[in-house]
C-alpha cells in the first residue's frame, strides 16, 4: 500500500469538471514527476490533495498512510505529513519566516484538535535554531532571510526558496511541488532542486514534482514519470518519458491520446 | 490579505495640495465642513470655533485646540466656575460628519452617574489593574480609580533628581509655579458639555514632571480605572518634559468587566508639553471592558523646538468612545510620529479624530493608523494633516489601513489634508482589506487551523505598529488583547468568510 493513494479522482470547480478520474500512488522515498501542458489540471490536483475548499471532489478518494483524507481539513493533512509547495506562494505580512515556521512546527507537534498530531512538547529554542541553520544552509539563503516577513516583497526566486525551506523544516512524508522550478534562474533552480534531492536522500522524502519543463529533472532524477492531459493521466513510465517529451512535445501526445486541440487551447488560458 | 491601494478611503483633499490662502479656501471649504469642524460643531454650547490668539487662521482651517485655560492667567477656581456655567448651558454632544456618521452621547444617563464616586476598595489597587499591567521595571506609577488617586509610587533616585509624579490636585498646591502656566494651556473648557464637566469637576488627576536633561529608561505608568456602573470619572493629566529630558509614558484606561446594568463615563483631558529637545514615547492602552463605559476624551501633545514625540494609542474597547487627539509641532525643528491602532467588536462604537498639526516649520510628521472591526461594531477614524500658514518646510505623511472582519461591522477611514504653506509636502494613502482566503489556505497547508490562521493575519496586520511600541511587556499586552477579541469573534469571522 502506497503512502499517498489517489483513486479515480474527479474534481469540479464552478461547474467545470477539471480532473476526470486520476489514479496515482506516491510513497516515501519515491520521486515522481507529473508533467503536462498548461491547463491540464496539475495545480488542481495539487490543491485538491491539500484540501482547498474551492475544489469539489465529485468522485473517488484520497488515502494517506491508510487513512481516507478525502474530507479532511487542510491543516489535518499537513499534520499527517503532507506538504504542498505552492506555485504562487502567498504573502503573510507581519509574520517573519522564522516565527511562522515555529508556529507551524508546534502546530504539527501539538495534535490538539486531531489524532494525527504527536502530542509532543513545543520545539525548544535550541532545537529550532539548529534545524533552521541546517535548512538555511541547504537552501543557500542568508540567515537574515528568516527575519523577513513571509513572502512579503520576496522575489520569485526567494518565494520558491522559502517554500523549500519550509518543507525542510516541516519534514513531510510526501510533498507536492507545484512548478517550483518556474521563474527560477539556473543557479536558483539548481539550489532548489538539489535541496529536494537531499531531503529525499536524508529524510526519505517522497515527492510529486509538478512541472511542464524538463529543466528541473536534470537535477532531480525521478523514478516515475506521469503525463497529464486534459484532467487525466495518459501516460506513465520512467525517466525515458521525459526524453520522449523533449523530442516530441505535447502536441504529439494530444493526437495520440485524443485530447481535443480546442479543449487544450482553452485550457491553456488557465492559471498555468 | 488583499490590500487594494486606496480603495474607498474618502479623500477630501488630494495628495500634497499646497496653496496660498485663496486657493485653500476653495480646496478646503468642503473639507472644513466635513472634517475640520468637529470642535466647532460639537455639542450645543453655541460656542463657535475660535482662532488662536495672535495668529490669523483661514476660516476654512480646522481650528486647533486654542487654549483658554490657566495659561491665560485665570485661577483654578475661576476656571472651574466658568466651566460649570458652560456645562449647565450645554446639551450632551452629538458629532456628525458626512457619510451618515453620527456619534451621539445623548444616550448617556448623566443624572445616574456619580462624579464623586470613590474606588470600590479604597485600600487595594483595582483587580483589573492588578491583572492587566505587566510585571516590569518602571520609573513610577499612579493609579486613579473613579475620582480618587489611590496609589502613587516613584523611584526614589528619580525623586531625588527632581522628577515629580503626584496627583494633579496635589501638584496645584505643591508645585503651582510649574503647573499653572501649562494647565489647560491648549485645552478648551466649553466646546461641549462633557469637556466642560471635566474642567469643572475633575478631582485626583495626574501630574508628571521630568526635569531638564533627565533621561529615564523605564516607563511612567498612568492608570485610570473604572470598576463598576454609575461612575462619572473626570480624568485630568498634565505631563511636562523639560528641555532635553527623555522618558516614556504608558497610560492605561481600564474597565472592570462589570455586568450590572447601568453606564459609566470616562471624560478625560490629557496634555503633554515637550520643551526644547525633549523626547517622549507616549503609549496608551485603552480597554474599558465589557461594561457599558462611555469615553469622551481630548488629548493634546505639543512638541517644542527640536523635540520629538512618538505617540501610539491602542484603542481596544469601550461601548462608545470619542477621542479627539491632537499632536502639534509648535516650534521649529519638532518631529513627531503619530501612530494608532483600534479594534472594535460587538456593539462598540469608536469615533477617533486625530490631527497632525504643524504650526511652524521646519517640522516633520508621520501618521500611521491601523484598525479592524468585528461584530456589529462601528469605527470611524478621521485623520487630518493641517499645515498652518508659515509652517514652511514641513514634511508629513498620513496612512490609514483598515480591515473588515464582519459583514455587519462598519469601518470608515477618512484622511484629509489642509495645507496653507507652499514649501511643504503632505500626502496620504491607505488600504482597505478583508481576510484573504488564499493566505488562510496557505497557512492551513502548513498545519495551522483556521482560527489560528485568521489570528496570524490580523496580528500581522497590526504588527507593524505593535513593533513600534518598542517595549516587550506592552507589546505582549496589546497582542493578547487583539487575540482575545479575535477569539471572541471567531464564529462571526467564520460566518463572514463563508458568506463571501
Ligand atoms: N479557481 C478556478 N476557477 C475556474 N477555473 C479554474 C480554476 N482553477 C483552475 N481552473 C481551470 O482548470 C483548468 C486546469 O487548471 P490548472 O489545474 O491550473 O492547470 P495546470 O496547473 O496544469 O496548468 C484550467 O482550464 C483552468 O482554467
Ligand atoms: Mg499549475
Amino acid at each position: 500500500m502506497a503512502d499517498l493513494e489517489i483513486r479515480n479522482l474527479h474534481v469540479r470547480i464552478e461547474e467545470h469538471e477539471i480532473l476526470k478520474g486520476v489514479d496515482l500512488d506516491v510513497s516515501r522515498g519515491e520521486i515522481h514527476a507529473l508533467m503536462g501542458p498548461n491547463g491540464s489540471g496539475k495545480s488542481t490536483l495539487a490543491s485538491t490533495l491539500m484540501g482547498h475548499p474551492a475544489y469539489e471532489i465529485t468522485e473517488g478518494s484520497i488515502t494517506f498512510r491508510g487513512e481516507d483524507i478525502t474530507e479532511q481539513e487542510p491543516h489535518e493533512r499537513a499534520k499527517a505529513g503532507l506538504f504542498l509547495a505552492f506555485q504562487y506562494p502567498v504573502a503573510i505580512p507581519g509574520v517573519s519566516v522564522a516565527n511562522f515556521l515555529r508556529m507551524a512546527i508546534n502546530a504539527k507537534r501539538s495534535g490538539t484538535d486531531t489524532q494525527s498530531g504527536t502530542g509532543q512538547e513545543p520545539i525548544t529554542v535550541k532545537e529550532f535554531r539548529n534545524q533552521l541553520q541546517h535548512a538555511v544552509e541547504l537552501l543557500d539563503v542568508d540567515r537574515a532571510f528568516t527575519s523577513r516577513h513571509l513572502n512579503d516583497g520576496f522575489s520569485g526566486g526567494e518565494k520558491k526558496r522559502a517554500e523549500i525551506l519550509q518543507m525542510a523544516m516541516l519534514r513531510p512524508d510526501v510533498a507536492i511541488l507545484d512548478e517550483t522550478d518556474s521563474g527560477l534562474d539556473i543557479d536558483a533552480l539548481r539550489t532548489v532542486a538539489e535541496g529536494v534531492q537531499r531531503l529525499h536522500d536524508e529524510q526519505g522524502l517522497g515527492a510529486l514534482i509538478i512541472t511542464h519543463y524538463q529543466r528541473i529533472l536534470h537535477h532531480v532524477r525521478p523514478q516515475f514519470v506521469h503525463i497529464m492531459l486534459d484532467g487525466r493521466i495518459v501516460l506513465e513510465g520512467g525517466v525515458e518519458l521525459v526524453e520522449r517529451l523533449e523530442r516530441e512535445g505535447y502536441d504529439h501526445l494530444r493526437q495520440e491520446f485524443g485530447a481535443s486541440e480546442a479543449g487544450a487551447v482553452a485550457a491553456g488560458d488557465g492559471s498555468g | 490579505m488583499r490590500l487594494a491601494p486606496s480603495r474607498p478611503v474618502t479623500a477630501v483633499a488630494e495628495d500634497g495640495r499646497a496653496g496660498r490662502a485663496p486657493a485653500l479656501s476653495t480646496a478646503g471649504a468642503g473639507a472644513a465642513v466635513d472634517n475640520g469642524s468637529a470642535g466647532a460643531r460639537s455639542g450645543a454650547t453655541g460656542a463657535s470655533a475660535r482662532a488662536k490668539s495672535g495668529a490669523h487662521r483661514e476660516a476654512a482651517l480646522y481650528h486647533a485646540l486654542a487654549g483658554r485655560g490657566a495659561g491665560d492667567g485665570r485661577s483654578l477656581a475661576e476656571l472651574r466656575k466658568a466651566a460649570l456655567e458652560a456645562a449647565a448651558a450645554a446639551e450632551l454632544p452629538v458629532w456628525r460628519r458626512s457619510g451618515f456618521w453620527t456619534t451621539s452621547l445623548q444616550g448617556l444617563k448623566l443624572e445616574e452617574l456619580d462624579a464623586g464616586a470613590q474606588p470600590s476598595n479604597p485600600g487595594t489597587v483595582p483587580e483589573v489593574v492588578a491583572r492587566t499591567l505587566p510585571e516590569r521595571a518602571r520609573a513610577g506609577r499612579i493609579v486613579q480609580s473613579a475620582n480618587t488617586v489611590m496609589a502613587v509610587e516613584l523611584d526614589g533616585e528619580l525623586e531625588r533628581r527632581g522628577v515629580i509624579l503626584c496627583s494633579l490636585e496635589d501638584a496645584f498646591r505643591d508645585h503651582h509655579e510649574l503647573v499653572a502656566p501649562y494647565f489647560s494651556r491648549r485645552l478648551t473648557i466649553d466646546r461641549h458639555k462633557l469637556e466642560a464637566l471635566n474642567a469643572a469637576l475633575w478631582s485626583g488627576g495626574v501630574f508628571l514632571y521630568v526635569p531638564p536633561g533627565t533621561v529615564v529608561e523605564d516607563p511612567f505608568e498612568v492608570v485610570y480605572a473604572i470598576e463598576r456602573a454609575g461612575v462619572a470619572q473626570y480624568g485630568r493629566t498634565l505631563v511636562l518634559g523639560a528641555p532635553n529630558s527623555e522618558f516614556r509614558v504608558h497610560e492605561y484606561d481600564l474597565g472592570e468587566d462589570f455586568d450590572e446594568d447601568g453606564q459609566s463615563l470616562h471624560a478625560g483631558a490629557f496634555e503633554l508639553y515637550l520643551q526644547q529637545g525633549a523626547r517622549c514615547r507616549l503609549a496608551q492602552v485603552q480597554d474599558w471592558g465589557s461594561g457599558e463605559v462611555f469615553d469622551v476624551s481630548t488629548r493634546f501633545v505639543g512638541v517644542g523646538r527640536d523635540a520629538y514625540c512618538h505617540w501610539l494609542p491602542s484603542l481596544l474597547g469601550g461601548r462608545l468612545v470619542r477621542q479627539h487627539l491632537e499632536l502639534a509641532v509648535s516650534e521649529p525643528g519638532g518631529e513627531m510620529a503619530f501612530r494608532g491602532l483600534f479594534f472594535t467588536e460587538e456593539h462598540e462604537h469608536l469615533d477617533a479624530f486625530a490631527v497632525d498639526l504643524h504650526e511652524t516649520g521646519p517640522s516633520g510628521g508621520d501618521v500611521h493608523w491601523r484598525g479592524a472591526a468585528t461584530g456589529e461594531s462601528r469605527a470611524s477614524f478621521e485623520g487630518l494633516i493641517q499645515i498652518d500658514p508659515g509652517a514652511q518646510q514641513t514634511h508629513t505623511y498620513l496612512q490609514i489601513h483598515s480591515m473588515m472582519l464582519s459583514p455587519k461591522a462598519r469601518l470608515d477611514a477618512i484622511p484629509s489634508v489642509l495645507v496653507s504653506s507652499d514649501d511643504v509636502s503632505a500626502s496620504h494613502g491607505g488600504t482597505v482589506g478583508e481576510l484573504d482566503e488564499a493566505a488562510i489556505f496557505y497557512m492551513q497547508s502548513r498545519g495551522l487551523d483556521r482560527p489560528t490562521a485568521v489570528r496570524v493575519i490580523v496580528e500581522g496586520f497590526f504588527e507593524p505598529l505593535i513593533t513600534e511600541l518598542e517595549d516587550e511587556p506592552l507589546q505582549e499586552l496589546v497582542r493578547a488583547k487583539v487575540a482575545r477579541k479575535l477569539a471572541a469573534a471567531r464564529e462571526d469571522i467564520e460566518a463572514y468568510a463563508t458568506s463571501r
